[in-house]
Parts: structure tokens; C-alpha cells; sequence
């Protein structure tokens, strides 16, 4: 059925200008102007948009949707389709062997997509981080404000929706890209033209979020809330798209994961052999590919509200703000694990590996997975207990809510079992894991307070919810993902990143994270509000404490993009083909992993955890096919 | 080991074993499945809204006097779209009988009427007598209406794109013709590589898209009862 057929080498001219990052942008500004100037003919002139407040929702909607659909033609996605549409056939693979011109363009190698992902995330994490030192730079005093009170409210709603949006792909964008495929024996993702869509979708996402600040900001957080959402600047638009694009690419991000698991995994490869990552990127993918399209239908509602005037949440006409709330937490609670799960499997698969014995309860560690994947679709009405809904809902919620812990507590057993007697190596990528242990502990826990009614009447829109999803989230996915980085970054790329550095990191992060986020359950009891610039003289001891810790957590951030960026470009040492001598398979092919994985296909005969049974398999020589049978 | 940058960049294709002929088929048929449950979910936020604002009437602006939608519009529209994925059905049963010109024609027939549908649908638009602006059923009768409009669109684009490899290659059996290096994308450097059996792929794509465009008419039937006859 496929072939692997020879490369034409184009000539440099259609190098530089052909379907690549320079066209894209190029031709994404000149949408964005043919969609603003399509929608001046329809409603009318608004050429002193920037001077004026007569702004013009359709404007800023059709320019941002006529500059996405450029950029991603000058990237070449559209060559496909059109070329389909005049009956050329289908096929599977584009400039996978293009040199460093792959990672700025549309290309179907899932390793190359994994790594765009990687640094792409990267960068809008590193922005996202920014804006959270600006909050914690303005909130040094309690009154004296460095930034305007709409400032502050765009800076918080920039910081949480980059954060909530870009990370949901933060572990299947890098890692399931990259790994999936490997890891159950194929050589490709099932739809590898809208794996790398989904990637250059999300990259068009950020940038429409972080302009937002050239149309007035946006006051309402991550989450959106009308009436204040209907009654924004126009920078809530970008808002709107963002979050919208970032639910596409979610949805069909998880479609593609799920159809690669699903119909190619090796031979011998049976459920129960599925390394337990891949069993995270299965639970999450579930999740994204049904609550996202959620997402994208309330906000394409929202759309309509301040573009065609409908009123699916204006209350006096109809509508109801209620309905939103509703329909962005049937999303919003999912979201919640498409962040966490992803983190769970991570740490799950790295156990073995440093303990040195097989996951102790695989079924039941699936089990936990699946669990959790059911369940949060039954809770997320714990987010309105204070909203006035009705009274009689509240105890069915707070059940549900507390029942969540019982799969996520498998995970913890699971975990704790591994290492129970196991002789625990301390590299970089374990003492990640052994923290989210303790992290996600205390997110859980503090978790209990805000499902409960009584406490949640107390607690709820406060520092002690903020801090408490800190915990989960960052003390839970972050610390994941930095162990999944320092654990894959060397088969990733073929270079090892500086263990002492890597440890110097991880201590820094770790007890300044706590020192930033511990002190903010106080000031969440003592009744400092989410979302408010000034506060109590009183706090201000703690707020500072926080403040000066959030700086130093930071730097400690701007320390591994160092390590980062010295030992992939300066020191350049060898990354050995499985430095931590582990049974996955992918640590098995060479560093980096050949375009095409495998030679042939391999067959699996176990799962990957089997230590301490026999000696780590010799690593296969370049190209050669993984050996575990 | 290697010091080479990233991901290599190069590799022997002549060594590569090739995939199990089926495993296309069986990933359009999966995603075909895996649509169609991210469709439902998208729309079932709009069946969430419609019986939300209905029942809380906030306001008494859930139906003003004088909305109501026209019950013969959409009608029309819905057996259009309905009759359309009878005949891919047809069509399909037709290729797996090895009758490929009945499947064209039917096929043909089909891509026709989905676009009447639209067109109708548009046109319908312009014929009821509220707009966007009077109301909750308003509101949730140009939103659901708008976006199943976007759907049928992009299936309609589907079905084109599997009739036209169709007509393209009508003159050849599977495993009998052979495409060239860059055909695929209509451009010589944009090949890595291609699949060169393009006739054996028509009827896994037959396959997903009949099953998707059947369940996307179920919708269609659904919006037809809640929001024309309830």
C-alpha cells in the first residue's frame, strides 16, 4: 500500500519562500488584512479603529480568522486539500528529510512535531511565566499599583489562559508525538499531516491571545465569565479564538492519538503490554476529544453573542449566564485531568526505571486512569456551588468530587509500591517524580476543602483555590513534565543535559515553588480575593515573602532554559542510546531515532517493566529493529 | 550513537518494510468513529442550551411572539440531507460489489443534493420571520443551524475529494496503477513518500465517510425534531 519514495531536492529560491515559517507570516498578516477589510465592506468603514472606541467585533473576528487561515496556507497546508479536491491521491508524508528547514514548516515526521511542540509550548510557557512575575512584582504592596487595574486583570487572564491553554498539550503535543508511535511499535502517527496541524494551530493560537493587549486586554481570567465577557474590550475576541483554536487542535490532537494507539500497535502488543504512558495519553486523548468540542460550541456561542447579537447568555433577552458557566465547566473540570493525567502516567513510567522493579499494580494503576477519565465528567458543578444554582444539586457534587480521589489515590499506591524496596537512583528525572508526589499531595488534599460546601463557601474565588490549583497543576503537571524532559531530552535529541545544573534546578524549583505557593493558602483563609490588585495592609508580609519567592522560583526557571540551551548548543556532549538503562523500547533504537523508527515492525512478547528479572537489552544498532521479543 | 543535531534527517528507504496493506482503511474508519463522537459532543451543547433557556424562559424571551421557525424550510433541508447519505450508503454497496460507475453516479447524486441542502439553508435563513437578536430559541436556532450549515460543508468537501480520486482513476483496478513521487500533493517537492496504490484506499475512505455522513444526517434529523416540531 505505501512506498517510500525519493526526495526532490528544491532549488534554494523555493527553499526560502516555498511553504515555510517566512511565507506563513507573510501571508497571515495579508489575511489578517483581507479579513479586516471584508469585514469593513460588510458593516462598514472602522479605519480609525485604534483611536476610536467604536470598535467592530466582526472586524477583529474575520481578521484573525483571514490571518489563520494564511498562515496556514503559507505553511502549505492547504497544497493537500486542494490537490485532493482535483482527485490527486492521498498521501502520508511531506519533508521529512529537509534539514533544519523541517522544524519552521509543515512536516509529517512525528519526531520532528514532537520537537517543534517541545520548544513551541516552551516559549509560550516562558511568556506565560513572565506575565506571572509581573502580577507578583505588582502585588509588593498592598495600594501603590506599578500597572493600571485593567492591566493587572489582562496580565492575570494572560498568565492563566496561556497557562490552561497551551499546557493541555503540554505532554501529548512533545512527548505523545514523539513517543507514542515508538512505544507501540509504528512509524508514524495514523493522520501525520494533522498532527503537525494541530501543532501550527496552537502556535497561531498564541499569538492571537498575546495581541490581545493591542485591543484593550481582557478582564476575566481564564475562565471567561459573561455579562463581564459580553461587556469587554475587543481583546476579549482574541480570547475567544485563542481558546477556540486551542480546542480544535485539542480535539484533534486526541483523535489522532487515539486512532494511532488504537489501529497500530505492533504485534504482541496486547492491552495489557501498553506501557502505562501510553495508557495516559489513551485516558487524556478520551477526554480532549469530547470535551473540547464542548469548549469550542460555547465559545462559538460566545462568538455570536457579541458578533450576530444573540443572547444565548445575555439574561434580559433570552438568554442565561448560567448556560455558560454550565457549558465552560463541563469542559473546564475534564481540562482539569487532560492537565493532570498526562502527569500521573509520566511519573508512573519513570518509577520502574529508577527503582529498579516492575510497576507494582499495572491493572490497577489503569484502572486509576480510566477512573479518573469517567468520573470527571460527574463533578463539575463544584465550581458553582457559590453561584446560586440550586441547593439540592450541592451534596451529589461534593460526592462525586471526593470520589475522584479513590482512582487518583490508585496512582499514589501504585507509585508508592514501585518504590517500596527498590534501590532508588536520585538522577534529575526521579527527584521530579518523588516531588510530584509530595506536590500533588498537597493539591489533592487542599482539594478536599474547596469540594466540601461549607469550606468551599469560604475558600471558593480565593488565594486558597489559586493556590491549590498551583499545586495540582504546576506541583503535578510541571514537575512531570521537567522529569519527562530531562529523562527524554537526550534520546530526543542525542545530547545529554548537565546533571548538576539539572539538580541545582530541580532543589531550586522545588523549595521555591513551596516557599511560593505554600504561604498562599494562608492568605487565602485570611481572605485575600483572586483576581484583585490591591489588599489588606496586613498580608502584606506574606504577599511579599510570596512575591520574592515567585522571583527566585524564576530564576530557577531561567536556570534549565541555561542548561538547556549549553548542553544542546555549546557542549554538545553524546547522549549514550539508553542512558538510564531502561526497558522501553524506545531507549532500545539509537539517539536520535532513525526517520523511520524501525526496520521492521517489532514484535512485542512483554510489557516494558520487567526489572530485575534480566539484564537491560543491548542497545540495536542504528536503524536496526527494537529486540524484546 | 550519534552527534548528529535533533532527529536525523536521512534514512535507507530501500531497507523499510512497508505497512500492512488494511492499516489506511483501519485508521479512517476509526477516526470516521472518533469525529463522530467529538460532532456529538459539540452539538449536544447546543441541545443543552436549547432545553436550558427553555426551561428557565428567563425574561418571557424564549419565544417572543412571532418566532417561529418555518416548519417547511426545515424540512426540505433535512430530507436533502437525509436522501444524500441514502445514496452513499448505496453508493458504498455499490463499490463493494465491484459496480463502480453506479457508485459514481450515486455518488454524484449525493455531493448534488447536500449542496441543495445548503443552498436551501441559506436561503432559509433569509425567509424566517425573527432574527438572531429575538430570544433564546432565536439565538439557538441561527447558532445550531449555522454550525451543522459548517458541517454538511466540510463532508460535502469530503465526498468531493473521494469522487474525484474516484473519477480520476476510474480506468484502473486496485494494485494496478502506481503514482508517481510528488503526484500526491500535485508537486514534486513536496514528496517523502507516497502511497502509490490510490484505487485501494477509495473504499476505506468509502467506508469513514459513509458512516460519518449517515451519523451527521442523524443530527440533522435531531435539530429537524427539536427545533421545527417540539
Amino acid at each position: 500500500m505505501t512506498t517510500m519514495a525519493a526526495t526532490l531536492r528544491a532549488p534554494l529560491w523555493r527553499r526560502l519562500v516555498g511553504f515555510n515559517l517566512l511565507t506563513a507570516i507573510v501571508l497571515g498578516v495579508g489575511g489578517w488584512y483581507a479579513g479586516w477589510f471584508g469585514a469593513r465592506a460588510i458593516v462598514g468603514p472602522s479605519l480609525d479603529y485604534f483611536a476610536d472606541v467604536d470598535y467592530n467585533e466582526l472586524s477583529v473576528f474575520l481578521a484573525y480568522l483571514g490571518g489563520v487561515v494564511g498562515f496556514l496556507a503559507g505553511l502549505g497546508f492547504l497544497n493537500y486539500p486542494l490537490a485532493r479536491l482535483r482527485g490527486y491521491p492521498p498521501s502520508l508524508r511531506e519533508k521529512e528529510t529537509e534539514g533544519i528547514g523541517r522544524y519552521f514548516s509543515l512536516c509529517t515526521d512525528h519526531k520532528v512535531v514532537g520537537i517543534q511542540y517541545l520548544w513551541g509550548i516552551g516559549l509560550f510557557f516562558f511568556i506565560g511565566g513572565l506575565n506571572a512575575m509581573l502580577i507578583r512584582f505588582e502585588l509588593l504592596r498592598p495600594n501603590h499599583q506599578a500597572f493600571p487595574a485593567g492591566t493587572y486583570l489582562t496580565l492575570v487572564g494572560l498568565h492563566g489562559t496561556m497557562m490552561m491553554g497551551m499546557m493541555t498539550s503540554g505532554i501529548l503535543g512533545p512527548f505523545g508525538n514523539y513517543l507514542v508511535p515508538i512505544m507501540i511499535g509504528a512509524r508514524r502517527m495514523a493522520f501525520p499531516r494533522i498532527e503537525a496541524l494541530t501543532f501550527w494551530l496552537l502556535m497561531a493560537a498564541g499569538a492571537i491571545l498575546e495581541t490581545t493587549i493591542f485591543f484593550g486586554g481582557f478582564p476575566t481570567g481564564w475562565t471567561g465569565y459573561v455579562p463581564l465577557a459580553n461587556e469587554a474590550n475587543p481583546g476579549m475576541d482574541n480570547y475567544i479564538l485563542f481558546f477556540a483554536l486551542v480546542g480544535i487542535s485539542m480535539t484533534l490532537l486526541g483523535l489522532n492519538m487515539i486512532a494511532t494507539i488504537v489501529t497500530m500497535r505492533a504485534p504482541g502488543l496486547t492491552w495489557t503490554r501498553l506501557p502505562i504512558f501510553v495508557w495516559g495519553v489513551l485516558s487524556t486523548s478520551t477526554l480532549m476529544v469530547l470535551a473540547a468540542p464542548v469548549l469550542v460550541a460555547t465559545l462559538s456561542m460566545e462568538a455570536l453573542d457579541r458578533t450576530a447579537q444573540t443572547s444565548f447568555f445575555v439574561a434580559g433577552a433570552g438568554g442565561s449566564n448560567y448556560l455558560y458557566e454550565n457549558l465552560f465547566w463541563v469542559f473546564g473540570h475534564p481540562e482539569v485531568y487532560i492537565l493532570a493525567l498526562p502527569g500521573f502516567a509520566i511519573v508512573l513510567e519513570l518509577l520502574p526505571v529508577f527503582a529498579r522493579k516492575p510497576l507494582w499494580g499495572y491493572r490497577l494503576a489503569v484502572a486509576g486512569l480510566l477512573g479518573v477519565t469517567l468520573l470527571s465528567w460527574l463533578v463539575w458543578q463544584h465550581h458553582l456551588f457559590v453561584s446560586g444554582i440550586n441547593g439540592d444539586l450541592r451534596p451529589f457534587y461534593m460526592l462525586s468530587t471526593e470520589l475522584i480521589s479513590i482512582p487518583t489515590g490508585f496512582t499514589f499506591v501504585c507509585g508508592m509500591m514501585t518504590l517500596w524496596r527498590g534501590r532508588i537512583r536520585y538522577s534529575v528525572p526521579m527527584l521530579f517524580c518523588l516531588a510530584w508526589f509530595f506536590n500533588f499531595l498537597l493539591g489533592g488534599l487542599s482539594g478536599v476543602f474547596l469540594s466540601d460546601v461549607p469550606s468551599d463557601v469560604t475558600t471558593h474565588g480565593s488565594f486558597f483555590s489559586m493556590a491549590h490549583f498551583h499545586y495540582t497543576i504546576m506541583g503535578g503537571l510541571v514537575f512531570a513534565f521537567f522529569a519527562a524532559i530531562y529523562y527524554w531530552v537526550p534520546k530526543m535529541t542525542g545530547f545529554q543535559l548537565n546533571e548538576r545544573l539539572g539538580k541545582i534546578h530541580f532543589w531550586t524549583m522545588f523549595l521555591f515553588f513551596n516557599s511560593t505557593f505554600m504561604p498562599l493558602f494562608a492568605a487565602g483563609f485570611l481572605g485575600q480575593p483572586r483576581r484583585v490588585v490591591t489588599y489588606p495592609q496586613g498580608l502584606q508580609f506574606l504577599n511579599d515573602w510570596v512575591s520574592v519567592s515567585a522571583f527566585c522560583l524564576g530564576a530557577s526557571l531561567l536556570l534549565f532554559l541555561f542548561n538547556l540551551v549549553y548542553s544542546l548548543a555549546f557542549a554538545k556532549v553524546p547522549a549514550e542510546a539508553n542512558p538510564w538503562r531502561s526497558k522501553s523500547i524506545e531507549f532500545q533504537l539509537p539517539s536520535p531515532v532513525p526517520v523511520h523508527n524501525f526496520d521492521r515492525i517489532p514484535v512485542f512478547s512483554s510489557d516494558p517493566y520487567g526489572y530485575g528479572e534480566a539484564p537491560a537489552p543491548v542497545v540495536a544498532p542504528a536503524g536496526a529493529p527494537a529486540g524484546r521479543s | 550513537m550519534s552527534s548528529a543535531p535533533l532527529a536525523q534527517e536521512s534514512t535507507d528507504y530501500a531497507v523499510v518494510e512497508g505497512e500492512p496493506p488494511e492499516l489506511l482503511g483501519r485508521n479512517l474508519v476509526a477516526a470516521a468513529h472518533l469525529l463522530a463522537s467529538a460532532t456529538a459532543f459539540f452539538f449536544l451543547s447546543f441541545v443543552f442550551a436549547y432545553f436550558y433557556l427553555r426551561s428557565l424562559a428567563s425574561g418571557a424571551m424564549w419565544k417572543p411572539r412571532g418566532v417561529d421557525a418555518s416548519i417547511a424550510w426545515g424540512t426540505v433541508v433535512t430530507a436533502c440531507v437525509a436522501v444524500s447519505a441514502i445514496l452513499v450508503q448505496r453508493g458504498l454497496a455499490d463499490h463493494r460489489a465491484g459496480r463502480r460507475p453506479e457508485w459514481r453516479r450515486k455518488g454524484l447524486a449525493a455531493l448534488l443534493l447536500g449542496a441543495a441542502a445548503l443552498v436551501l439553508q441559506a436561503i432559509a435563513w433569509t425567509q424566517q420571520s425573527f432574527g438572531p437578536s429575538d430570544g433564546g430559541f432565536a439565538s439557538v436556532y441561527f447558532g445550531w443551524t449555522a454550525f451543522l450549515f459548517l458541517f454538511v460543508l466540510g463532508t460535502m468537501v469530503w465526498l468531493e475529494m473521494v469522487l474525484a480520486t474516484s473519477y480520476r482513476y476510474r480506468g484502473f483496478a486496485a494494485g494496478t496503477t502506481e503514482v508517481a513521487p510528488g503526484e500526491a500533493s500535485g508537486d514534486p517537492y513536496r514528496s517523502g513518500a507516497d502511497i502509490r496504490d490510490p484505487v485501494s484506499l477509495i473504499r476505506a475512505e468509502l467506508e469513514a465517510l459513509s458512516f460519518y455522513w449517515a451519523f451527521l444526517a442523524g443530527i440533522v434529523v435531531l435539530t429537524w425534531i427539536v427545533l421545527y416540531l417540539l
